[in-house]
């Protein structure tokens, strides 16, 4: 459904993104491994147009030139030129890497806005839904975005990502600082949505071994390129990736 | 006493004055200055509908204020979306833009004290032992009228929301599906015609004299860096403090302090708090 071919992001002359190509199908969990600064983030800004409106800012201010190269089609359809907000509407939508809650806004008011795009109806729904995932955040729905937890803030950005009614829902690091209590509460809700959703989704972790489990297919990416990608099973009997990545001996 | 009355009444015409130039910086981030411009233009286009074209006062209103926020919305998406982000870009672009017409107006006539516009209500009443004329307590009452519509549409509406995420966060309110070029469109709109609005109720107690632009935007300046850049709250504070200091200043020494004090009050915020009252510093991490 989301196919991306051959992508490669330059910064100036720094190859952020060398020639990966990733595909996901509706109600597909894909896995993007790799260390920091591997082009994790730099491939969900792709998916997700971010980049586009980077490289705009960029080429405005007289900063760093960003080239982008590759195809990218979602439904048929070449999104490679598409903004940002257009292809939220239709339908990826990424969860960003430390979650960027807007921190004046209430709970509600976050989710809020994240339902821009749909009807009333759909909103009520979605919050239902949302509540139903996390019935945590039940407790603090009236509190202020920025005075929430680390783990709570995650619980909310995912739950506002769910209420703009994604096809694709892209999650950067979204265990990044979190402990193992909301690690797991992550990862059921990541399960959980897949269940009742069907959509696909595409987490992007450095830190693999709670994530691995849930993926259909997983891509390890090194120094910008895709090095090795497969199905979880192929990935976890790697011996390279067992030690690198897994910390199995 | 009296002082209660006219300095609470200063104090919401400033924050009238002042919230257009607000609202648009605390949403797009971008320093309209030609918010004085757009006051003082709309204050010539009511006049010239009312006594050129012959139309009812209302609808010469109602005519003026629309055609200002066109004005505003173009000047965004004709001329600042091309600079955005460019802070030094910004300002001399606007001001420019500021400049040609308010030095437009005074080209093609807007000269000496002939121009006036006829106020809503003439009688005046006792407040709290103090006679007031009925024109500024409506400014009074639409200004707080103005305030609260305001801070419903940010918490309920659909847009209002999504212009408060924009505000907030640029790039996370994009991964929403929110536009940000159309919702600065938007905030340029609804800022033109908070100006044309303040316009409206407010020159009808003096004369159309194109020099009130200059002051209107600096007052609006004043009011923003003192209540600190793009926080609401703060700009409300902040219109009530040279408000008050400047009906104080009137009474006890002379009435052409007014923008001294608000000039003044701009030095005493940078020494002292640079971010204003409720402005607050960046993150670092947002910073660097």
């Amino acid at each position: 459904m989301l196919e991306a071919k051959e992508l490669m992001v330059f910064y100036e002359n720094m190859l952020a993104l060398n020639n990966v190509s990733i595909t996901a199908e509706t109600g597909s969990v894909i896995g993007i491994f790799g260390s920091n600064s591997a082009g994790k983030s730099t491939l969900m800004y792709t998916l997700s147009g971010i980049m586009l409106d980077i490289k705009k800012k960029e080429a405005m201010r007289g900063g760093e030139r960003i080239t982008l190269f590759g195809s990218l089609t979602f439904e048929g359809r070449d999104i490679s030129n598409l903004p940002p907000h257009a292809r939220a509407k239709a339908g990826i939508v990424l969860c960003p890497e430390r979650r960027r809650i807007f921190p004046e806004s209430s709970v509600l008011e976050n989710l809020k806005i994240g339902s821009y795009l749909t009807s009333v109806r759909e909103r009520k729904n979605n919050l239902e839904y949302v509540l139903c995932v996390f019935p945590r955040l039940h407790e603090f729905l009236s509190r202020q975005g920025g005075f929430l937890s680390g783990g709570e803030q995650q619980m909310l950005a995912i739950g506002r990502a769910l209420m703009a009614n994604p096809k694709v829902l892209l999650l950067d690091e979204p265990l990044l600082g979190l402990s193992p209590v909301y690690q797991k509460i992550v990862i059921k809700a990541i399960k959980e949505i897949r269940k009742t959703r069907g959509i696909a989704i595409i987490i992007s972790e450095q830190y693999s071994r709670p994530v691995i489990p849930i993926i259909d297919r997983g891509y390890i990416i090194e120094n910008g390129s895709s090095v090795l990608e497969g199905t979880k099973e192929e990935l976890m009997d790697n011996p390279d990736v067992k030690s690198a990545y897994f910390g199995i001996e | 006493m009296d002082i209660l009355v006219y300095g609470t009444i200063n104090s919401v015409t400033l924050s009238l004055l002042s919230l257009g130039f607000t609202l648009v910086y605390s949403i797009s981030r971008l320093p309209n200055f030609a918010h004085g411009a757009l006051y003082i233009t709309t204050g010539y286009f009511i006049y010239l509908f009312l006594n050129g074209l012959g139309l009812s006062y209302p609808l010469s209103i109602i005519f003026g204020i629309a055609l200002t926020s066109l004005i505003g919305a173009m000047m965004y998406r004709l001329i600042l979306i091309r600079i955005r982000g460019m802070e030094i870009s910004e300002i001399i672009a606007t001001y420019a833009i500021g400049l040609a017409m308010i030095e437009g107006l005074r080209w093609g006539g807007l000269r000496g004290t002939t121009f006036t516009l006829p106020s809503f209500a003439s009688g005046s009443r006792d407040i709290l032992g103090v006679s007031v004329d009925d024109q500024r307590l409506l400014v009074v009452v639409v200004g707080f009228a103005v305030f609260a519509l305001l801070y419903f549409f940010v918490r309920l509406t659909r847009n209002g929301l999504a212009l408060r995420g924009i505000a907030q966060d640029e790039r996370a309110a994009m991964m929403l599906g929110i536009d940000s070029d159309r919702m600065a469109v938007v905030s340029f709109a609804m800022g033109s015609s908070l100006a044309g609005l303040s316009a409206a109720l407010i020159l009808p107690l003096g004369n159309i004299v194109v020099e009130a632009g200059y002051n209107v935007l600096v007052f609006s300046i004043a009011v923003s860096v003192i209540g600190g850049l793009g926080s609401w709250s703060g700009a409300i504070i902040a219109s009530f403090i040279i408000g008050f200091a400047q009906i104080l200043t009137e009474k006890f020494l002379s009435s052409h302090f007014q923008m001294v004090i608000a000039l003044l009050a701009i030095i005493i915020t940078l020494l002292i708090k640079p971010s204003g009252i409720l402005g607050r510093q960046k993150e670092l991490e947002e910073r660097v």
